[in-house]
């Protein structure tokens, strides 16, 4: 009753303030739901297209992306507990189709697989749905989904081209699946071809990507997993299709970690933009407070009152942040999606997106949880108003030294607190703690921060504009909670901006750094036209080819495999990594430099990338526990190198242990270095001349490979750009609440203004200022929180996210950036205010109380 | 000085209210005058009116001669900054100013250079006697010094005319025979025009003219000598 009575015609008088109040809830869940939702959405249709490839596979016996002999088939078929069980290649392949982008190619034993997969063969010549034999007789032959056709217009019997190991080459169509199984998974573009087949047209030699089976009947998944895990030894993974996704899953995982700081964030800013609405309504309200409490109402009613009235805001914000990030999450997935594919070679295209209802109360708990706690304070200020104060006229209520004082006291506890976790950070508690802490600190310290800092400025201002000037310092001073709510939001924003510009900037700079010393060869020469697409090798007999190639000086063969580490995958590089060593000069971490390459060349332990040892904790001397297809290595970490080829981190080890173990030398890249005189373009020109026709054959100059680099990382850093648009978004909408409140607070002030010669001009210069005033404290604490911010947030990255020990240098050209662009914002947002102000009827204003 | 003719005011609401149904009124130079009447005769939105913080429905308002219909607000502004002051019920005041600052407001706004703001201000708040509460804010002083402070402010340029809403209304019958005397005292010394709403009958009296508005109408118009 009191909600209708007392709250609605509130609400409605101050529709517009109430509605930016709940912007900060809105976009702080939006952000949360977008980022989870199109994280969730990728690896929902990843598992779907793995669902649909598996059939009724229920486990798979892998090796990471390098493969296993052929031999581990008969092994698997082998154990009683197997009832089917079909080798699989897959690939990915460009078709040449206009607009069609990548087919997967899986290569499949038609003779077991159809017991696995059903095809839904729609047309096909009858003698391969009643014989597979006649597949097979045919090595050119693919199958294809009707949804592909449809598109190309192609046919039974017509030809398709595809980029193969054996250059391009025409396969012919003898078959059209159809249906919603496996010819909808990577949304149609997927084709069948013989195994044996796909294994010379990819360059797998005599090995299988994988092999898929189903147990025998009567017997237990489980059962089987394990019992046929201790056949295989640890090389080779047993697992249910399912798994897949969960190494996706870690690869995403990034995406999420760093959803979440933003999210928090926007939501830290939500919650001050709450504060400060509800502190000023308390404020504001406090006649009709007054007149409550004189008719009987309790302090608790009160309370509960304004309590629910931020619940109610948390639950409308929360539900349009909802509906906004689910509309946001189709664009994220999208990138997502497309940076995964970029870096991973993993896209799957999120087609629909998937809105886990978990995710969803999450979000909406959060958003009314943030604003309960926002309401807490206002809410008890309301249930203390006094009466008979609150009805006497013209009474404004300041905050009392005594609750300043307190509020100093226990920042400075709190970052002393936060001070003494530095000491214990290298324990994640502690860690997370000190962050959560000092921005706390920072932020109860923000109201004594704004008198002091207003103070400061006003002599400036008033030198600037003696009344206009004067008056906007004083509606700062005079006003420490209806400005420090906003202050706060602002300089959360900046600091959410420094910290991300901060690690943006830290990490061009060392991935630069790591390219000039690691990307140093003149040409790559590699089998796709992206180094992170692994589906096709060359022969190790390619090198000595390319070596006779005029201008060229010296070649490095470098195979890269990603396969799971602990559960984790993560990158195998293997090369002749003495001669690595002499070309590269990578910064060395821990271990020495001279004798540590000569070990590894003798087999005798590997390097790994400075991101992996923080990530998995290890450090030199540690032996790290490597599943070959051939049982388990166990290689000590001989020194620790700063390489950022991949974001889970890399082990280098020598190549012919790689061969060795992997049973497999076939390679990924050349690394090609040229004599001096000649020039990058004409022994690429030369190369491809040489080699394209007959093979896949690609040559990327070192600058086409480090433009790749940087518009990996430009990808990787898009979604933060994302991120802080956001967060200044939430600020001006901030400052626009604070500035639209202030002028209903001043009303009398600025009509005594206008009434005593004022003009219009002054009255928009005296809300300006003050916005400029508002925009200049909150950059002044913002970036003080923002030095901290990027001090935790690279720990962050370096800790749990990359792995990366970035330097600690401050964005100055970011926050010189900063100070157009939010003093800009805080002038936009001054303009609707000030007009209200001066548009407002004079007599009202003078009258106002 | 100042010429009201046939003036009408409306307000728009649920229900229209005319707060003044043809209101003619000449005040000539120098003269001090009281207007009176019950509450809701419309005795403040003249007031308003005249001083330019409000516009009439219809008719005409003419200050030293010079029409205010159609004329622009910057302008009315300026009219306002140039020939009026405002003294108020509830003081207006600033509270974030001094005495001083909220003295020198007006002179600000007008662009006056700060060594003349600052000798004009104090040789205001010397006038009204608050020349040692120069630096206080007006939380520190007593009603009867706010609105001492609040008269030196409406005098800061001088105007031709001093309109004043009840300036007694707020304080005790002592402070408001003071404030009262000081207003008479600068109409002598400074020769300004005063219009003066009022409720009580003995400020009223003491006024050589006296209006009486009811219904938003003159319904009374008294001379004195």
């Amino acid at each position: 009753m009191l909600l209708r009575l007392i709250t609605w015609p509130y609400v409605r008088k101050h529709l517009l303030r109430c509605t930016l109040t709940t912007a900060g809830i809105v976009l702080g869940v939006a952000v949360f739901v977008g980022m989870h939702t199109a994280n969730q959405s990728v690896l929902y249709a990843f598992n779907r297209t793995v669902d649909k490839i598996a059939g009724t596979t229920q486990l798979q016996v892998t090796a990471g992306e390098t493969g296993f002999p052929e031999d581990v088939l008969e092994r698997v078929q082998g154990h009683p507990g197997v009832g089917v069980a079909a080798p699989v290649i897959e690939a990915t392949v460009q078709t040449g189709l206009q607009g069609e982008g990548n087919l997967l190619v899986l290569g499949v034993d038609m003779t077991g697989d159809r017991n696995l997969r059903d095809y839904e063969l729609e047309k096909a010549d009858e003698a391969i749905i009643d014989d597979p034999l006649v597949f097979l007789a045919q090595p050119d032959s693919v199958i294809v989904s009707e949804k592909f056709c449809q598109r190309n217009g192609l046919k039974l019997n017509d030809w398709l081209t595809m980029r193969t190991m054996e250059g391009p080459k025409q396969f012919t169509i003898r078959g059209v699946m159809q249906g919603d199984g496996l010819a909808s998974a990577y949304g149609g573009n997927l084709a069948i071809m013989d195994i044996y087949a796909a294994q010379m047209v990819f360059g797998r030699g005599r090995t299988f990507d994988r092999i898929d089976l189903s147990v025998a009947e009567g017997q237990q998944v489980d059962r089987v997993q394990k019992s046929l895990q201790a056949m295989l030894g640890p090389g080779l993974q047993v697992d249910p299709p399912s798994s897949r996704g969960q190494q996706f899953e870690a690869m995403a995982k990034i995406y999420s970690m760093s959803a979440n700081i933003s999210s928090l964030f926007a939501l830290f800013i939500g919650l001050f933009l709450i504060y400060n609405t509800f502190s000023i309504a308390v404020t504001q309200r406090r006649g009709e407070i007054g007149i409550l409490r004189a008719l009987g109402a309790t302090q608790g009613q009160v309370k509960r009152l304004f309590l629910l009235e931020s619940g109610i805001a948390g639950l409308l914000g929360s539900l349009a942040g909802l509906g906004f990030g689910l509309l946001i999450a189709r664009g994220m997935a999208r990138y997502i999606s497309d940076f995964m594919g970029e870096v991973y070679g993993a896209a799957q295209r999120a087609e629909e997106i998937s809105a886990d209802p978990r995710l969803l109360l999450t979000a909406l708990a959060l958003g009314v949880a943030t604003s309960l706690i926002a309401g807490w304070i206002p809410a008890r200020n309301a249930a203390a108003v006094d009466p008979v104060k609150a009805l006497q006229k013209g009474r404004v209520q300041v905050i009392t030294e005594g609750e300043n004082r307190t509020r100093r006291w226990t920042a400075l506890a709190l970052l002393a607190l936060a001070i003494l976790c530095v000491f214990f950070g290298h324990r994640p508690l502690f860690f997370y703690s000190g962050y959560l802490l000092s921005v706390l600190a920072a932020l109860l310290l923000t109201p004594a921060l704004c008198s002091w800092l207003a103070s400061l400025l006003r002599p400036f201002m008033k030198l600037l504009r003696p009344v206009e000037g004067a008056l906007a310092a004083d509606s700062i001073l005079q006003s420490p909670r209806r400005t420090s709510g906003t202050v706060a939001a602002l300089s959360l924003s900046v600091a959410l901006v420094i910290g991300l510009g901060g690690i943006s900037k830290a990490s061009y700079e060392t991935i630069l750094d790591w390219a000039d010393a690691a990307l140093n060869p003149d040409l790559f020469v590699s089998s796709s036209q992206s180094v992170t697409q692994r589906s096709f090798r060359f022969p190790a007999s390619l090198g000595a080819e390319i070596q006779a190639v005029g201008g060229i000086d010296e070649i490095q063969a470098v195979r890269t495999a990603r396969i799971v580490h602990e559960g984790i995958p993560v990158m195998l590089v293997a090369g002749d990594v003495q001669r690595l060593a002499k070309r590269v000069k990578m910064r060395v971490v821990e271990g020495d430099p001279r004798t540590m390459y000569q070990l590894v060349e003798r087999g005798q332990g590997v390097v790994i990338s400075d991101n992996f040892a923080l990530l998995r904790h290890v450090h030199k001397g540690d032996v790290l526990h490597i599943m070959s297809p051939s049982g388990r290595l166990d290689l000590p970490i001989l020194g620790v190198v700063v390489d950022y080829s991949d974001q889970q981190g890399t082990i280098l080890m020598d190549r012919h242990l790689f061969v060795k173990h992997w049973k497999d030398d076939t390679i990924n890249v050349f690394r090609v270095y040229l004599k001096p005189g000649y020039t990058q373009q004409a022994v690429r020109q030369e190369l491809l001349n040489r080699f394209g026709q007959r093979t896949r054959f690609f040559v990327l100059t070192n600058g086409e490979i480090r433009a790749f680099i940087l518009r990996i990382t430009d990808q990787w850093f898009g979604l933060t750009y994302v991120q802080i648009f956001v967060a200044v978004l939430v600020a001006i909408l901030g400052i626009v609440n604070t500035l639209t409140v202030s002028i209903s607070d001043r009303k009398r002030e600025l009509g005594v203004l206008q009434a005593v010669g004022g003009l219009r001009s002054q009255v928009r210069h005296t809300i300006w200022m003050e916005a400029l005033a508002i925009g200049t404290l909150g950059l002044l604490i913002g970036y003080a929180l923002g030095a901290v911010n990027l001090y935790y947030i690279l720990e962050v990255t370096r800790r749990d996210i990359a792995g990366m020990r970035l330097n600690y240098r401050y964005p100055f050209e970011i926050a010189l950036t900063l100070i157009p662009v939010m003093l800009g914002a805080a002038l936009l947002s001054g303009a609707g205010p000030a007009e209200a102000a001066v548009r407002g009827s004079l007599v009202e204003a003078l009258e106002y109380e | 000085m100042i010429l009201l003719t046939n003036v009408t005011k409306e307000f728009d609401g649920k229900r229209k209210v005319r707060a003044l149904a043809g209101v003619n009124l000449h005040i000539h130079k120098g003269e001090m005058v009281s207007l009176v009447g019950p509450s809701g005769s419309g005795k403040s939105t003249l007031l308003n009116l005249i001083g330019t913080l409000d516009q009439p429905t219809s008719g005409q308002i003419a200050l030293d001669g010079q029409v205010l219909s159609g004329v622009a607000d910057d302008e009315l502004t300026r009219v306002r900054r140039d020939k009026i002051g405002f003294i108020f019920q509830f003081f207006n005041l600033l509270p974030s100013l001094s005495c001083l600052e909220n003295v020198a407001l007006p002179l600000h706004l007008r662009g006056w250079k700060r060594k003349e703001i600052r000798e004009r201000a104090s040789e205001l708040l010397d006038l009204v006697g608050l020349s040692q509460r120069k630096d206080h804010l007006p939380d520190e002083l007593s009603g009867g010094e706010r609105q001492r402070v609040a008269i030196a402010r409406a005098l800061s340029v001088y105007p031709p005319i001093l309109l004043a809403d009840e300036p007694t209304g707020n304080l005790d019958t002592h402070t408001g025979g003071e404030i009262l005397a000081l207003v008479r005292d600068l109409h002598e010394r400074l020769g300004a025009t005063v219009l003066m709403v009022t409720h009580d009958r003995a400020v009223a009296e003491s006024c050589p003219r006296t209006v009486t508005l009811r219904d938003g109408l003159v319904v009374d118009d008294i001379a004195r000598r």
